[in-house]
């Protein structure tokens, strides 16, 4: 049966309706679930709330406090920043380098590719927990070993100037088998003909890793960057295990630090602050990032 | 507590009445966090566990019933009640602590937990030292704690944590305080206070007869329990895990040592209890099972099942701590009864001031930097929080 459609259009209309139709279980999810959280707790951050009474209307006081009045606010960025660098800086070093073992022709190393990525498969608390006991300053095993060593033992957890360095060897433990893992693919993605024609000009090993390894491996390298980073500004299970933030707040991050002010002092309005503030800092490192791409990542079909 | 719970039920049926209770657990910090969101969402419990750090927030904000008037018509006694814990559920409004003699109940305490000594008899004996005595002072107890400590630091004279430093034993006993009377401003750099925070960190880092504080979030068990110290002052509640991780007759209790001039030996009293939310359906059936669960039946049920901790009222009390182990848990009564205040840690807001102060004075405790320098910096965080605190209450 043939029906005239009163303008052209009406078919394409019809089919965008039924596809809004198919989408909208899953738009009204994100917009319910996700959208409007995010834009009721920017709301939030311009007020004092406690969960209890009603909020009250401050404008950018919660802001303005963070930067002045703010007890802990510069010190827990500071301490996330530093647990930031640390953790991906010595984590993009220690990978690559056991990546290029790895990559080499070993006997038996899918038995060491397993061993390193093993604490991947571990849950985060289990092996958190496990830490805090290696590191316990008397019945630990690391100062145990220190001992036998003949070295003194490290207050690792009950000083203020060693906690942060445990949580981020203990970070890099953790995330060394992921990032392996993909150094590793990126390694085997380069190609063969780069070393072999170098090769044939006389580069030794130094020169190879330098001109092509390092190079050709930029994009990977990027990725890994980009991805360790968010993931270090937003850590908090670790620090919440291991330290609860401690020792006198030596190991408390940004995202510890909107828990505590939300969930412990209900304090809902600066909690909020603070989260849009990481969610500034992470948006422009990111930002950062991808302005200063081309400046030292090169892509295969580039070169 | 369901036995407790069922035990009312039975009671109202035979008064006619048909009662079904419906029950909400969780532990300490998810049961404030599910609470918060209860209150926000408008659909508290009508009964729940009284916090006495939350009376005055609570009260202030309408989220629970002034039962002043309901306790006085139904002529529940709390003659036997211990003072100081009853006192944490009253609030005059406009106060910023509870307390006040003339404030109206906002709950009533169901327990009166007091700060405890205990010391290892076995290691007094090995290293030939004399038991505590009720004469004890700290000078006595800094040199029993020196014989008692070993070179290889495997064995400490005492403990005491830091983080109980808020709950005022030490700082109350040199006769010092956090705050003024009015709490404005902060006292917690005034001469006696920092004569007691700086004997505890001399006991650490001069002496080293303490050891570190632990790590905030140790797995590691009580250096009591695990045997790694001769003496500690923690809270009651230690007292079960004790009498079940320890030899019988290898610890007892004694009385706090007395301060050497002022000759005090304050312990503190802090009190858990139950309130009626403001939004309860059924109020008088709510306000029945508060004063049942804090009667002197309620406790004594409560005694029975072997809740740990000993119930406010007199006779349970007694009756309690004249059960051992250990040989001379009197002794805590004793001390209570001589020497006790409420514990200061009840004004408005105070959770937040201490989360500000505690991390500024207690770096010097794991890092033994300058504690002079610290309890200045506390001192001006804690005149900050203070301030900001009373726009809060005011505004």
């Amino acid at each position: 049966m043939l029906k005239r459609l009163n303008f052209p259009g009406d078919m394409r209309i019809r089919e965008e309706f039924n596809a809004w139709l198919f989408v909208l279980p899953t738009a009204l999810g994100l917009l319910i679930f996700q959208l409007f959280p995010v834009l009721f707790s920017l709301y939030v951050s311009f007020t004092n709330w406690n969960l209890i009474t009603p909020p009250k209307w401050l404008g950018f006081q919660n802001y303005r406090d963070l930067f002045t009045i703010d007890p802990f606010f510069v010190s827990t960025l500071r301490n996330t920043v530093l647990y930031a660098v640390g953790t991906v800086s010595f984590s993009l070093f220690f990978a690559i380098l056991v990546a290029l073992l790895l990559n080499q022709q070993l006997k038996g190393k899918e038995f060491f590719r397993a061993v390193f990525f093993l604490p991947v498969v571990l849950p985060t608390a289990s092996a958190a927990l496990a830490w805090t006991w290696m590191y316990d300053t008397n019945a630990g095993i690391i100062n145990s070993f220190l001992k036998l060593l003949g070295l003194a033992p490290i207050p690792w957890l009950v000083n203020t100037n060693y906690a942060l360095w445990a949580l981020i060897i203990e970070a890099i433990w953790a995330s060394l088998g992921f990032n392996t893992i993909i150094f590793l693919a990126g390694l085997q993605n380069i190609s063969k003909d780069y070393y072999e024609a170098a090769s044939i000009d006389g580069a030794n090993a130094w020169q190879k890793f330098v001109n092509i390894t390092l190079p050709l491996l930029s994009p990977t390298t990027f990725f890994v960057l980009v991805t360790s980073i968010i993931n270090a500004v937003q850590i908090f299970d670790l620090p919440f295990i291991m330290t609860g933030g401690g020792p006198a707040n030596a190991t408390q991050t940004i995202v510890m630090y909107i828990y505590s002010n939300a969930f412990r002092l209900q304090r809902m309005g600066l909690a909020s602050a603070v989260g849009y503030m990481v969610f500034i800092i992470i948006l422009g490192l990111t930002y950062l990032n991808f302005k200063f791409e081309k400046k030292w990542v090169f892509y295969e079909e580039a070169v | 507590m369901n036995k407790i719970i069922d035990a009312w039920i039975e009671i109202q049926k035979g008064k006619g009445v048909t009662v079904e209770v419906e029950r909400q657990y969780g532990s300490w910090d998810e049961y404030w966090g599910k609470l918060q969101t209860q209150l926000a969402a408008g659909t508290p419990p009508d009964i729940g566990i009284a916090d006495y750090g939350r009376v005055v927030s609570y009260a202030r904000d309408g989220v629970i019933l002034n039962i002043e008037e309901q306790v006085n018509l139904s002529g529940f006694s709390m003659d036997k009640m211990m003072p100081a814990a009853l006192a944490q559920y009253r609030w005059k409004e406009g106060d910023f602590d509870s307390g006040n003699p003339e404030g109206d109940l906002y709950g009533l305490p169901a327990d009166a937990q007091p700060q405890v000594m205990v010391y290892n008899k076995k290691m007094f004996d090995e290293a030939g030292v004399a038991y505590p005595t009720d004469d004890w002072t700290w000078d006595d107890m800094l040199e029993a704690a020196k014989k008692l400590t070993k070179a290889d630091q495997s064995q400490y004279g005492f403990f005491l944590s830091p983080g109980l430093m808020w709950r005022g034993i030490w700082v109350n006993s040199a006769g010092g305080s956090f705050h003024t009377p009015d709490y404005k401003k902060s006292t917690i750099n005034s001469a006696e206070t920092k004569e007691a925070f700086q004997w505890l960190w001399d006991a650490i880092w001069v002496h080293k007869v303490s050891p570190l504080p632990p790590a905030p979030n140790s797995q590691a068990p009580n250096p009591f329990l695990s045997r790694q110290v001769a003496m500690t002052i923690d809270g009651v509640w230690w007292l079960t895990d004790f009498a079940n991780g320890l030899e019988p007759g290898e610890w007892d209790t004694c009385m706090f040592p007395k301060h050497p001039k002022t000759g005090k030996r304050t312990t503190t009293v802090e009190a858990d209890g139950f309130w009626i939310f403001k939004n309860a359906k059924e109020k008088d059936l709510a306000f029945d099972l508060l004063t049942f669960f804090c009667s002197e039946d309620g406790q004594k049920r409560f005694d029975a099942e072997g809740y740990l901790i000993p119930g406010n009222h007199a006779d349970v009390a007694n009756a309690w701590y004249a059960k051992t182990p250990p040989d001379n848990k009197k002794k805590i009564l004793e001390n209570i009864n001589q020497d006790s205040v409420k514990v200061d840690i009840t004004y408005y807001q105070a959770a937040t001031v201490m989360s500000v102060v505690d991390p500024i004075w207690m770096a010097a405790f794991y890092d033994g930097g300058d504690l002079g320098v610290a309890l200045e910096a506390s001192e001006a965080a804690m005149n900050a929080e203070l301030d900001k605190a009373w726009a809060s209450f005011t505004g």
